[in-house]
């Protein structure tokens, strides 16, 4: 009888971590993945980003690209070293207080898009960063196939942000990810004691190489400083929700972040 | 004369014509002139004469390997186990410093002081001289005359005891030197250490397989010399030759010193990517500008390390590449957004290494909304109530602010208040209106 009651003690303890497990509680991250410091865009993506590959985060000006870029970078620097090819759009005071250590972050001023290829190309190789990233600029399918082998040789993620992915990009590209925001929060009415507090976005999978595309997670970017996500509303009727070029948004709601 | 600087300087050095005519030292040139009328006034250049004196002291160094530099103008020799009498000592050292065609004394003493001493004494004893060569704070000497005493014979024969307590510690070193006692260590001069080699031919090199392979040779022979030094390179210059007579010079920095010559190949070429010459090249040499201790860092467990040497190459790469720096940004407290922030060069900090021991694994980022600066450029809104109602013809649907920036009252005075707006199309942006005039200054990312 102890034996037996041993077995559905081991049994309930199993199922009750594998429920847990499915509930979303614990994500299982794999030595090969990298998170991507949302723990509900590391389910949609099973895991988080592959190493070694080419990642691209896309959207329109307003959509939350930087938000999850900022994290990843954050994840990157905790451990090594990260690198971003600038093309003078880079905030570093708001990249800090996301997490991002910036004495461990490469900042590389680059303008045309032969100059961008060229210093991805070269921080690739090194192999010094766990992270490079850099904008999307209109490249031929040899640079990007040269880029996506200089990713796999140094077991780097290069992350490409851009309104959308070209026809070579999106090719090479092994995780592709479409960001919008779907509301944007406020912490007070309108006026100069209103600020932006945060917003949430829709992060689509429409490609991954290792796992199946289409999830969608939601993630919270609330400013911790100035309120809880909990307490924060947007303000107006209209949501800004919106799918940039006209892509269609996948299923949603298969993930919290 | 001397004189510090040409116009407004002072005379820092006069010879005894000048001083017989009424120019002093510390006087300003002009003084000088009108009490001195014809004298002539030279300007001293102290960079010249540092190097002027630099080449004394390699000069000296073929009569003693010790040299005791003691400023501009005063070198201590060592001349203990040398062969050869005093005079012919002095001979050697004067036939040494021949060729700078400068007034030289040369004297053979027992210690420092009286060595020094005996440059202004002509019958070859220091007990004649004035306390003066005791080099003494005016106050002392004054005190010294008035008790009689105006020579070092006179006070030498004061008892020593006595003549402490009164005058005070110092006054120890004082009576031993009159003495003749000088305890002051004999220190000599570090040798610099010059690693470089060189490679001209009778021909030129045309081709960038010849030039590369020149170069291998050169850091294969430089860092042959570094290992036998115990050193490691922290710069390299490299000289070109051309043989329409160009000489371009290349400096390089390492993140962290090496004697690697494979290293120091490879942040080479990358230096050199984008150079091209204008004739071909006749001579290169390599010079190891930066001595440092050899040895790395050595970091256990320390998987996520980047490798110092990839990311010296990767940094001399990047600057070939763009033409700057690789930077890293640091924050700072400041009213406008553009000034929250600073670059400064990319380099391997200890810090930096030091802070992946205690590193820290944010299980969830904390989600910032991440501003994209973007192109400054004006916009048209619509304003209803100071508050923005539309942005180039779209709906402002949100609004936040203003916010009254106030800067840069001690310079360029700037005044604007900045909105934070939701557009109908969904964009997020921050714009400012300075006088008149509104701009779009970033979007949310």
């Amino acid at each position: 009888m102890s034996v037996m009651a041993d077995d559905r003690a081991a049994f309930a303890a199993l199922k009750a971590g594998l429920d847990v497990r499915a509930a979303g509680l614990i994500v299982a991250v794999s030595p090969q993945a990298f998170s991507s410091g949302f723990a509900g865009l590391d389910r949609a993506l099973g895991g988080g980003f592959p190493r070694g590959t080419l990642a691209t985060l896309e959207g329109a000006a307003s959509s939350g690209r930087t938000a999850i870029l900022a994290g990843a970078l954050a994840q990157a620097t905790s451990r090594g070293l990260a690198a971003l090819v600038d093309d003078g759009s880079v905030y570093p005071p708001d990249l800090e207080r996301a997490g991002v250590q910036l004495e461990r972050t490469l900042i590389v001023a680059a303008q045309t898009p032969l100059e961008i290829a060229r210093c991805a190309d070269i921080l690739l190789r090194s192999r010094a960063f766990a992270v490079v990233a850099m904008p999307a600029t209109p490249l031929r399918a040899t640079v990007w196939s040269r880029l996506c082998g200089l990713a796999q040789k140094s077991g780097t993620i290069l992350f490409v942000l851009g309104l959308h992915a070209s026809t070579e990009l999106a090719y090479f590209a092994s995780t592709r990810v479409r960001c919008a925001i779907d509301r944007v929060l406020w912490s007070g009415k309108s006026g100069v004691l209103c600020e932006l507090a945060g917003y949430e976005l829709n992060a689509h999978v429409l490609k991954h190489r290792r796992a199946a595309p289409g999830a969608t997670a939601r993630l919270h970017i609330v400013d911790e400083r100035i309120g809880h996500a909990a307490a924060l509303r947007p303000r107006s009727d209209v949501s800004p929700m919106r799918s940039a070029a006209g892509h269609p948004v996948g299923r949603t709601g298969s993930a919290c972040g | 004369m001397l004189a510090d600087k040409p116009d407004r300087g002072r005379i820092i050095e006069v010879d005894p014509a000048a001083h017989e005519l009424g120019a002093r030292i510390g006087h300003t040139v002009l003084q000088a002139r009108a009490a001195a009328g014809g004298v002539h006034v030279l300007v001293h250049d102290a960079a010249r004469s540092s190097a002027v004196w630099s080449d004394m002291l390699d000069a000296l160094d073929s009569v003693s390997p010790l040299v005791d530099d003691s400023g501009e103008g005063t070198a201590y020799l060592d001349m203990r186990g040398i062969g050869g009498d005093a005079s012919q000592w002095i001979a050697r050292a004067l036939q040494a410093l021949q060729g700078f065609d400068l007034p030289v004394r040369a004297v053979v003493g027992p210690n420092k002081f009286v060595a020094r001493a005996l440059t202004y004494a002509s019958d070859g004893r220091i007990d004649p001289l004035p306390i003066e060569v005791l080099e003494l704070e005016p106050r002392a000497v004054e005190r010294l005359h008035l008790l009689g005493v105006r020579t070092l014979e006179e006070l030498a024969r004061l008892p020593h005891g006595p003549f402490v307590r009164r005058f005070g510690k110092a006054a120890a070193a004082w009576h031993d030197r009159a003495r003749g006692v000088d305890p002051t260590p004999f220190r000599p001069r570090a040798h610099e250490l010059q690693i470089d080699a060189a490679a001209y031919g009778e021909g030129s090199a045309e081709q960038e397989e010849q030039v590369l392979f020149a170069l291998r040779v050169l850091a294969d022979r430089v860092c042959n010399d570094l290992a036998r030094a115990g050193k490691a390179a922290g710069m390299v210059r490299l000289t070109f030759e051309c043989d329409n007579g160009d000489v371009r010079e290349f400096d390089s920095g390492f993140a962290q010193a090496t004697g690697d010559a494979r290293t120091i190949l490879d942040v080479l070429r990358a230096k050199l990517e984008s150079v091209t010459f204008s004739s071909p090249v006749t001579g290169l040499r390599m010079q190891v500008m930066r001595l440092e201790e050899c040895g790395a860092l050595a970091t256990l467990f320390g998987q996520n390390q980047a490798d110092p040497q990839a990311l010296a190459v990767a940094l001399a790469r990047l600057e070939a590449a763009t033409g700057s720096t690789p930077h890293r940004a640091h924050t700072r407290p400041a009213p406008r957004l553009e000034g929250r922030f600073a670059y400064d060069a990319f380099t391997v900090a200890q810090r930096c290494q030091a802070e992946v021991a205690q590193r820290c694994h944010p299980e969830v980022s904390k989600g910032v909304p991440q501003l994209r600066l973007l192109t400054v450029r004006e916009i048209d809104v619509t304003i209803r109530g100071n508050a923005p109602v539309s942005v180039h013809e779209k709906r402002v649907i949100d609004c936040a602010g203003p916010w009254r920036v106030d800067d840069g009252w001690f310079d360029t005075p700037t005044v604007r208040d900045e909105y934070d707006v939701l557009l109908e199309d969904g964009m997020l942006c921050r714009i400012y209106r300075q006088g008149k005039h509104w701009y779009l200054r970033g979007a949310y990312d």
